[in-house]
Order: C-alpha cells, then structure tokens, then sequence
C-alpha cells in the first residue's frame, strides 16, 4: 500500500502544474507591463512631448518678441543716422518667423489652449503688425517723429502685451508639464509597485517549488537507499543461503556417498581377492573397483567444487595453490599466480566469498575475455587482504557482464564480508580485478 | 622642427630673413577695453601692379590718454628676392590709426589695388595712386562721418555694374565713452563679452563709378541693428551669378544675404542651415572662408567659432542648403577647445583638394584658469584635405613652427616667391607677424591665374574660374575678403598633384562673358584680360 501511494505522488504533474502557473503569470505581468509602457509613451507623445514642443515654440515667439522690442529700442535712438525704415526689412524677417512660430504652435497647442486665448494671440500679433505697417507708412511719408510716438505709444505697449500673453502660456505649458510628469511619476509608480509584486509572487512560487523538489528528492533517495538495503540484503541472504545449501551437498557428497564408495570399493578388493587371481571373477571385480574409484574421485571433486572444504581444513592460501592450477588446467588458460606479504589467516567463511569472487572472476576470463593468459595476485598487506585477477583479452564489456549475475555477486560477496571491488577495463584491452578487504574484518571473522 | 616625412610640403618660419619686423599695439595699458581684443588683419596685395604678392599688416595704436608709442600699419613692397621693403611711410600710410581689418579692391579701376582699413571709429580708403603712394580719400569718397567697431570688409561689385561696392562689417555699438564695466571676480575689470553690447548694422556702400560711394545700407535689406559682425565674405551659393555675402555673427545669427538682383538682400541663412549651430544655437562666429573643398562644383564655407563651439564646416546638400559636417570630416573635435580666428581655404599641398588653415587665439589672457584645457595662445591648425571628405589636423608635422602657442587673429595666403606654391601670412594680437614660406617636397605641381576685368571690374572680383584636368575638376571664385579681418591674394592657384597641365580652364565673367582656354601648361602663372586673352607671365 506505501509503496503504491509512494508511485503516485510523482511530482512531474504538480512541476508541469507550477510551470504553466508561472508562465501564465510571466505572459500577463508582460502583457500589463505593455498596457502601461503604450499608456506612459501615449502620455509623453501627446502630453509631454507636445507641451514641450510648444513651450519651444513659445520661447522663440517670445525670444523674437524681445529681439523685436530691442528693435523698437534702437528705432527710437535717435542717434542712429539710418530713418526708420531701414529697419524694415529687420522687421519684415522677424515677422515672418513669428508667423512660422505661431503657426507650429497653434497646431502643437490644440488641445491646451481655450479658443479665447487662440483668438486673443493670433488678435493681438495682427494688430501689433498692423501698427508696425502704420508706424512704418508714417516713416516713409517723412514722419518720422509721429512714428517714433508710435512706437512708444502703441507699439512697445503691445510687445509687451503679447510678451505677457506669451509668458503666461509659457507658464500654463509649464504647469501642464508638471501634471504630466506627476501622472507619469504615478504610472511608474504602480508599474514599480506591480513589479515588486510579482517578483515577490515569482520568489515565493520559487521557494515552494524548490522545497517541494527538495522534500521529492529526499523521498526519492530515502526510497532508492532502502530498495538498495532490501536488495542487498536479499542478495546477502541468497549467497548464504547458497553457500550453506552447497556446503551441505558437499559435505553430503563427501561424507555419505564417499565412505559408500570408499566401503565398496574396499568390499571389492576383498571379494577380488577370495575369487582368485586370473579368474573371470576377479576381473570383472577389478574392474566394477575401478568404476567405484572413479566415481569416488568425481564425487570428490565435486564436492570440492561445490564448497572447497579445502578451506576450513587447509585455509585460503592453500586451496588457492590447489584451486588455481586446477582450474589452469581445466580451462586451458596459463594463470600466472603471485603470492606477496606476510600471510595471515583468513577466517574460512569469509575466505570462500574471497574463493568464489576468484572463482567468478576466472569463470569470466575463460569465457568472455578469450585470453591466454590470466595473472592473479594474493597480497598480505599491513592493514588489508588484496585478491587481483588480471588479463589481457578483450576486456571489459558492461552489457554483457550485466546480463548475468556474476558482477552483483562478487559485488555483493565483497560487501558481505567488508571490502570492496573494483573492475577495471585497460585502456590497451583487458580487465583488471581488484577486491580489498580490511585486514580487521578478515581477522574478525577469523577470531 | 624637422617636416614628417609623409607630408609632401613644409613650411618654414621666414619672418625675419624676409625682413618683416611688426609688432602689433592693442593699445592694452589695463583697462580692458573691448577692441584691444580684436586686432589685427593682414593682406597679400600687388600695390604696385609688378606681379610680386606685397604685404600689409593692420595696426592699432594707443588709446587717447594713456599714449607710449606711435605705431602704424605696415606696408612690406616685394623686392623679388624673397624679401620685403618696409615702404609705409613712402606710401603715404604712416597714419596712426585704430585698424582692424582690410579690403584690397580696385574700386575705381585704375589698374592699382586700393585700401579700406576698418578701424574703431572712422575707418578709412586709402587710393592707390598708382605712383607707389596712397592718399586718403575717406572724405572724398563720402565714406566719412561714420564712427564704428568696424571689423572685416570685403569689395565686391554687388550690382555687376563693374564697380566694387564695399561690404564692412560692424562689431557692437562701442566707443570708449560707452565701455562698460565687466569683471569675472566682482573687483577686477575684464573683457566683456558681446552680450553687454548692442549690436550694430554692417554698411553697404554702392560704388557710383565716380569715386563717391552711397551708402544703400538701409535700401539694400542688410540694415539689421541686432548683428554682432566680425567676418565676411562672398560667394554665390545660389550659383545666379550674382555675388552673395555671409556674415559671421558673435553670439547672434549668422546672415546670409541672398542677391535678389535688384539692389537688394534678402537674409537666408536659417533656411540654408547657415544661421545657427545644429544645436540651434546662435555661435560666436568669428572668421569664414568658401572654398569648393569636396571637389563638387558648389562652394563649402567654414566659421570660425568661440572654444567648445567647434569650427563649423558646412557642405552644400541640396540647391540652397548646407549640412554641418564639422564632426564626420574630422574638423569638429580637433577644433572644441580652441578660439579660432582668422580661417581660410587653400590647397598648402597642391594635391588639387582644399585644404583648411586656422589661426587660434583666446580673448582672454586668464582662460585657463577658468578652462584648463584652453590656453591664451593656441597653436593654429592646418586640416589637410584627403580628397574623401576628411581632415587631418597636421599642424604639428609641417616645420617651421608653425604649430607654436600663438594669440593668433589675421590669416592670409600669397605666393609671395611666386613658386606657384600658397604662403602663409598670420597675425597676432599685440604681438608679431609670421610668414611662412611653403616649399613642396613631393614636386606637385599647380597652375595660377590672374584676371583683370575689362567689362566686368577691374580686379573681376566674383569672376569663376573652373579647371578640368583629366579627372580633376576645380572650381574657384576671384574674391576679396573673408577670413578674418584678412585678405588673401587676388590671383588663383590650382593644385594639380603630379599633372603636367590641365586640359581646359573655364572663365565665367562677373560681367557675364564666358571664356575657354585649352591645354595650358603647369607650373606657370596665366594673365587673363576679360575678352582679350590669356598669355603667361
């Protein structure tokens, strides 16, 4: 039921649930974002920007106004040798920018201005200049002082006048500036405060999504780690349970049968005897004591290979001495044998783990490798027992190994008894295998 | 100095082998007055009609009350030999004056160059006698009664009726009695700006043929109280035939005065781009020059401006406009922080492109204390012209000094050796006159001319003359003027590069006529009489 449960609360569906969740929320922050940047540049290029497009253009009415009371100034010198109208065309050139100016202004104020202030603007400048023609036809009739009264009576008045009118506007564009830019602050501010929003939200969807992928993953590992316990300890129990089972047989073979045989085959030797030497009997006899030996022999070595009872009565080393040759022999392999350090002996039921791993590991070169030659290495070392089985043949090939499972169970044997193993492909061909036990728990085992 | 290698000229400082001993007089004694500032103009001019490029330096003089020495424009005659004579006094111009500038013309077309000298208060006309004298006819010519800060001038006959009209440039409303009292710490007087000044209208007189001038200042359309006028020049950027004048303003917009072939002017320098900075900013235009630089057939113009203005260097864009290209040809950054003057165009390494010289000098004496990176003397600035548009500042690679620190003002060329390679002339306020003698190391060559007018006036002032050689084509205009306060020689030179000769020469007459010469030699100087021919000389 646990594990079952445990197999349905896979957090793919809720990460995929979170993902949509935050692109969603991604592609509508965007979206209000894009909403408030059209609005914030609409009220720039409408607002802002116009206001200060006009305002630009106020400041060169009002710039021409002032160069055109200056005018006024000098025409009224009367020092100046040149007669007034000499001034016309001074005049003339700034009647015309001003027109320019008010023409681009009039468009660029539309929306700010009340019709009586457009029409007391473009009121006032065409009587300014149509007091300036006066005063100019006044001076080309040779009239010159009733002009200069002209221009210090009505003109200068309206200059200033529309320079007044000109400063208000000025003013009025300037207030209009300051709204905008108050709207403008406000826009940021909700696009600032929408932000921190949903950076909060994108951070708290962040930190549960994490912890949840932490509290997943933990599970997950706890799971693996106690599949990996239960595995390895039923692997652990299979061996014994194999070794105790063969153990049995061997001792079965060797003790039950062998001394049946061993008894016939002294019966035989008796019966042979009695019946004569030469006689048909006898022979028949020979020969039945014969099939009695080698049956005794095969049993006897199948007993030793089912469990090498070598080991609890000789040890480790010595069944290796007798082990290796034997198995040199039967599978047509020289196997170069090396013996190193000071011996020590190793308890017998961690020695046949040590026996079998060999016995794998030489099981492997003889049938996957295709090597002539195996080196094998037995090394007595301060604080640790070394096995290396070592060649030089085709190497180490992951996928066939794993199909069968002779690599678990040497893997599973070195834990068994506390060491560990190591297979290790050459980089020229070959395979090197390496199993390392503490010296403590080979000695362990052998108090 | 020795000259960079990969120059094909150099120049070198002949001032004193030449026999030019000037000293300019601002008349400073500490009270700061205005014009102390402003001084002086130089010319190239043949006063005595023999082919060699005399010389003329402007001077001021002692302000009334605080006298300590008499000083005098100089006048330098060309002995042929690579040096001058100083002939001021056998000139009859041994006349203590405050001088400005100088217009070279022969206004009653007599065969001999006259004088205008502007000056602080009345300036005046100095005509050539033809004897190796002048006389003053200021009075006679009815150019008296004027009192101004009058600054550069130039000749040209506006009306084509082959007369020269005279064009001066007025500065600000100042006289002594009206100076007004400047200080940068609130204690010390110092020199104003034009801003406390009201500006004041440049004069045109019409040249009625008869010696008399009639001042059609207020008629013509260029009467404009508001100007702050400190260079001129002519061109005609319309390409009518008719000459056109800009005016360089301080502080106030630059005018151009469009020809309307009646007598009258029209300002178009806003819709030619030529008024204001691309900021829209009104600069402090000082000295202007024309000059086809790009090869195309219309005429580019350089001002002049004050430090971080930049010089403006504008090409024509369209039929009646100009772009601003100060910054991509290599003009603008180089020239931030220095105070030009006097600029002019000329082709210092006879490659057949324009190249662009400028005298640099501050108004005042404690600008770095104010702006490090500006100094009271600045070292001109000689951009030489690649042919593609760009410019290159090599003023540090020519020789002869000509890159040292120097309170530069007036700028004029000449080929004073008459090796058909461009001199330079350059002046500085209160201090000494430099000329520099060009001597080309590569062996480009170059062709000059000199035109005298029959119909048209007699200098042919306004007269365009364009070259094709191969696939070279020169266009330059005879003119008087521009620069600052200055005057270059009259005669043109065409840099031709490694050519031999030039194919034709096209002569447009002010007066109307046109002329074609074929196959013309390099390395001579041509005399072109309207209507009669060209022959070498």
């Amino acid at each position: 039921m646990q594990e079952a449960a445990f197999s349905h609360r896979s957090p793919t569906n809720r990460l995929l649930f979170g993902l949509v969740i935050t692109l969603a929320a991604v592609l509508a922050y965007s979206f209000y974002i894009t909403v408030q940047l059209a609005g914030l540049r609409k009220l720039q290029s409408e607002m802002v920007d116009r206001n200060r497009k006009d305002s630009l253009q106020l400041l060169r009415i009002q710039n021409d106004l002032n160069t055109v009371a200056l005018d006024m100034r000098d025409m009224l010198d009367t020092t100046e040798r040149y007669p007034l109208t000499a001034w016309t065309a001074q005049l003339e050139r700034l009647r015309q920018d001003l027109d320019s100016a008010l023409k681009i202004e009039e468009g660029l104020a539309v929306a700010s201005r009340t019709p009586d202030q457009r029409k007391y603007l473009t009121q006032s400048v065409a009587q300014f200049w149509d007091a300036v023609d006066r005063m100019f036809a006044l001076a080309d009739s040779g009239k010159e002082s009733e002009a200069r009264e002209q221009i210090r009576l009505t003109l200068q008045a309206r200059e200033q006048a529309l320079s007044t009118a000109v400063s208000r506007l000025l003013v009025q564009n300037n207030e209009g500036e300051e709204q905008a830019a108050a709207s403008i602050a406000k826009i940021y501010d909700g696009v600032q405060r929408q932000l921190y929003l949903f950076l909060t939200a994108t951070l708290i969807a962040i930190v549960l999504t994490s912890l949840y992928l932490i509290r997943s993953n933990r599970q997950l590992f706890a799971r693996l780690a106690e599949l990996s316990g239960q595995r390895s300890e039923l692997a652990q129990k299979l061996i014994s349970t194999q070794e105790s089972t063969l153990r049995h047989i061997s001792r079965e073979l060797h003790d039950e049968f062998g001394q049946v045989l061993t008894a016939i085959g002294s019966m035989l030797r008796r019966a042979g005897k009695q019946a004569g030497e030469g006689t048909p009997l006898h022979s028949d006899l020979k020969e039945v004591q014969e099939i009695a030996q080698t049956t005794l022999n095969n049993i006897r070595t199948l007993s030793q290979a089912l469990h090498p009872v070598l080991l609890e009565e000789a040890g480790l080393e010595s069944t290796l001495d007798w082990y290796i040759p034997t198995v040199g022999k039967q599978a047509g392999i020289e196997l170069h044998y090396e013996k190193s350090g000071k011996p020590f002996p190793v308890e017998p039921s961690a020695g046949v783990h040590i026996y079998r791993v060999l016995q794998e590991a030489l099981n492997n070169v003889s049938r996957h490798s295709g090597a002539r030659d195996a080196w094998i290495r037995l090394k007595y070392l301060r604080d640790s027992l070394e096995l290396e089985v070592e060649d030089h043949g085709s190497g180490f090939v992951a996928e066939k190994m794993q199909r069968g499972i002779g690599l678990v169970g040497m893997r599973e044997r070195a834990e068994l008894i506390g060491g560990t193993l190591a297979v290790t492909p050459w980089p020229q061909g070959g395979t090197h295998v390496c199993l390392r036990i503490p010296r403590e728990k080979v000695e362990s085992h052998a108090a | 100095m020795c000259a960079a290698a990969n120059l094909e000229f150099r120049l070198t400082d002949v001032t004193a082998g030449a026999g030019i001993q000037f000293q300019h007089n601002s008349g400073a004694y500490g009270g700061k007055l205005l014009p102390e500032t402003l001084g002086s103009g130089c010319a190239f001019l043949d006063y005595d009609a023999d082919g060699w490029q005399d010389i003329l330096l402007i001077n001021g003089m002692d302000w009334p009350g605080h006298k300590r020495q008499r000083s005098t424009l100089k006048l330098y005659r060309n002995n042929r030999n690579g040096t001058f004579t100083d002939v001021t006094k056998a000139a009859g111009l041994d006349i203590e004056m405050y001088g400005m500038g100088v217009a070279v013309g022969d206004y009653n077309n007599d065969g001999f160059p006259d004088i205008f000298i502007t000056c602080v208060g009345q300036s005046r006309l100095f005509r050539n006698t033809g004897k190796g004298a002048f006389v003053d006819a200021t009075r006679s010519s009815g150019l008296f009664g004027r009192q101004g800060l009058s600054t550069s001038a130039v000749w040209f006959d506006y009306d084509r009726d082959g007369f020269l009209d005279l064009f001066v440039c007025n500065y600000v409303r100042w006289s002594p009695d009206r100076d007004v009292f400047c200080s940068l710490d609130g204690t010390h007087k110092s020199y104003c700006t034009p801003e406390a000044y009201r500006g004041d209208t440049c004069w045109l007189f019409h040249n009625r043929g008869n010696g008399t001038f009639e001042d059609v200042t207020a008629t013509s359309g260029v009467f404009d109280s508001s100007s702050k006028s400190l260079g001129v020049a002519m061109l005609d950027y319309d390409q009518d035939g008719w000459p056109d004048l800009l005016v360089a303003n301080d502080t106030q917009p630059n005018k151009l005065y469009r020809n309307l072939r009646n007598g009258k002017f029209k300002d178009a320098a806003i819709e030619a781009g030529l008024a204001f900075s691309m900021e829209g900013k009104a600069r402090a235009g000082m000295g202007i020059d024309v000059g086809d630089f790009d090869n195309s057939g219309k005429s580019g113009i350089a001002i002049t401006n004050f430090d971080n203005e930049m010089i403006g260097l504008y090409r024509a864009s369209a039929p009646g406009a100009f772009d601003d290209v100060s910054l991509p040809s290599g003009v603008g950054a180089p020239s931030r922080n220095t105070l030009g003057f006097g600029c002019m165009f000329l082709d210092v390494d006879l490659d057949g492109a324009l190249d662009l010289a400028v005298a640099n000098g501050h108004i005042d004496e404690t600008v770095r204390n104010i702006r490090g990176n500006v100094g009271y003397a600045q070292p001109p600035q000689l951009f030489l012209n690649d042919g593609h548009g760009k410019f290159r500042d090599v003023a540090a690679e020519v020789g002869g000094g000509f890159d040292k620190p120097r309170v530069g003002r007036g700028l004029a060329y000449g080929d004073f050796d008459r090796d058909g390679e461009l001199d330079i002339l350059l002046t500085t306020n209160n201090g000494p006159a430099v000329l520099f003698r060009n001597d080309q190391l590569a062996g480009n060559h170059s062709i000059r001319f000199e035109f005298h007018g029959t119909e048209s006036n007699r200098d042919a002032l306004g007269t365009t003359v364009r070259i094709f050689a191969g696939d070279l084509q020169q266009t330059r205009m005879v003119r008087g003027g521009s620069s600052y306060l200055s005057q270059s020689e009259l005669p043109v030179t065409f840099g031709l590069g490694k050519r031999d000769k030039i194919d034709r020469v096209v002569i447009s007459w002010p007066g109307g006529r046109t002329e074609e010469y074929k196959e013309l030699q390099a390395q001579r100087a041509y005399k072109c009489l309207e209507g009669k021919g060209i022959e070498p000389f």
